[in-house]
């Protein structure tokens, strides 16, 4: 993705991610994802539950959640498995989002976070042990 | 992006990612709309993600087609916004609510016609 498509895409996302959390906007995530995560997308908490399986996560390991947008799946998968995350988005208001969604879950601890794109990652060679994204090639 | 991700991954480091991706084969007029369809970052280009994995370097590539569950998520939304119209018009505002339903009627449809497919891809770093 370059040049005005990427520019179109990230405008989308950024006005997604600014649209408040209210109390019809979680119903509506809880009968589609299964839980009030931050999630606008498609992956479901079972998929999100998959992830942990297939990605081998533990405590000790270190993930690299790509596109994460307010923090879904990767703030979960700290959460659920023990192991640090890496939150990354290009939306500023969305790494806003999953900070104060980390801090509400006391993972400050093991998350970071990082306003960076997927195809120019930050981040020297051999750093993570797992990296995921959804929906975002 | 996924030579990047490969780049970041430690030896035997594992990459998963869901990913919406138009089905590939398409004919030219049918692979449009089924961009125009899907959600901004819906992945065009026809080339599949199983051979864009090995390309990065990616070894053990494995690909869990799950269309039918995005299909049941992409409808449990757009259900859902309906259900709550009412508040989301209020909140969000007609043009917001509109061009929700709008868009996600558009997918719903384009999954339904086989033109867009979800899947898991699950790889290691090598």
């Amino acid at each position: 993705m370059k040049g005005k498509r990427q520019q179109e895409i990230l405008k989308r996302f950024t006005e997604r991610y600014a649209t408040d959390a209210s109390p019809a906007l979680n119903t509506i995530e809880r009968r589609a994802i299964g839980a009030v995560v931050g999630a606008n997308g498609y992956t479901t908490v079972a998929q999100g539950d998959r992830l942990l399986t297939v990605l081998h996560l533990k405590p000790g390991k270190l993930l690299l959640d790509v596109g994460a947008g307010r923090g879904w799946p990767g703030l979960y998968l700290s959460e659920r498995s023990g192991c640090r995350a890496v939150i990354t988005d290009i939306p500023r208001p969305a790494i806003g989002a999953a900070r104060l969604e980390a801090e509400q879950l006391a993972l400050i601890g093991r998350c970071d976070f990082s306003l960076a794109s997927g195809s120019s990652l930050p981040f020297r060679n051999a750093t993570f042990d797992a990296v995921v994204h959804t929906d975002t090639l | 992006m996924l030579r990047a991700c490969r780049r970041v991954l430690r030896s035997a480091g594992r990459i998963a990612y869901y990913n919406i991706f138009v089905t590939p084969g398409l004919p030219e007029r049918l692979h449009r709309r089924a961009l125009r369809a899907g959600p901004p970052a819906v992945a065009s280009r026809g080339i599949s993600q199983v051979d864009l994995l090995m390309r990065a370097g990616f070894k053990s590539v494995t690909e869990a087609d799950l269309t039918a569950e995005f299909l049941k998520t992409a409808r449990a939304w757009y259900e859902g916004r309906q259900s709550q119209e009412a508040q989301l018009r209020a909140s969000c505002g007609d043009d917001w609510f509109k061009e929700r339903q709008n868009d996600s009627r558009t997918m719903i449809h384009a999954i339904e016609e086989g033109l867009l497919r979800r899947s898991l891809f699950v790889a290691e770093s090598g």
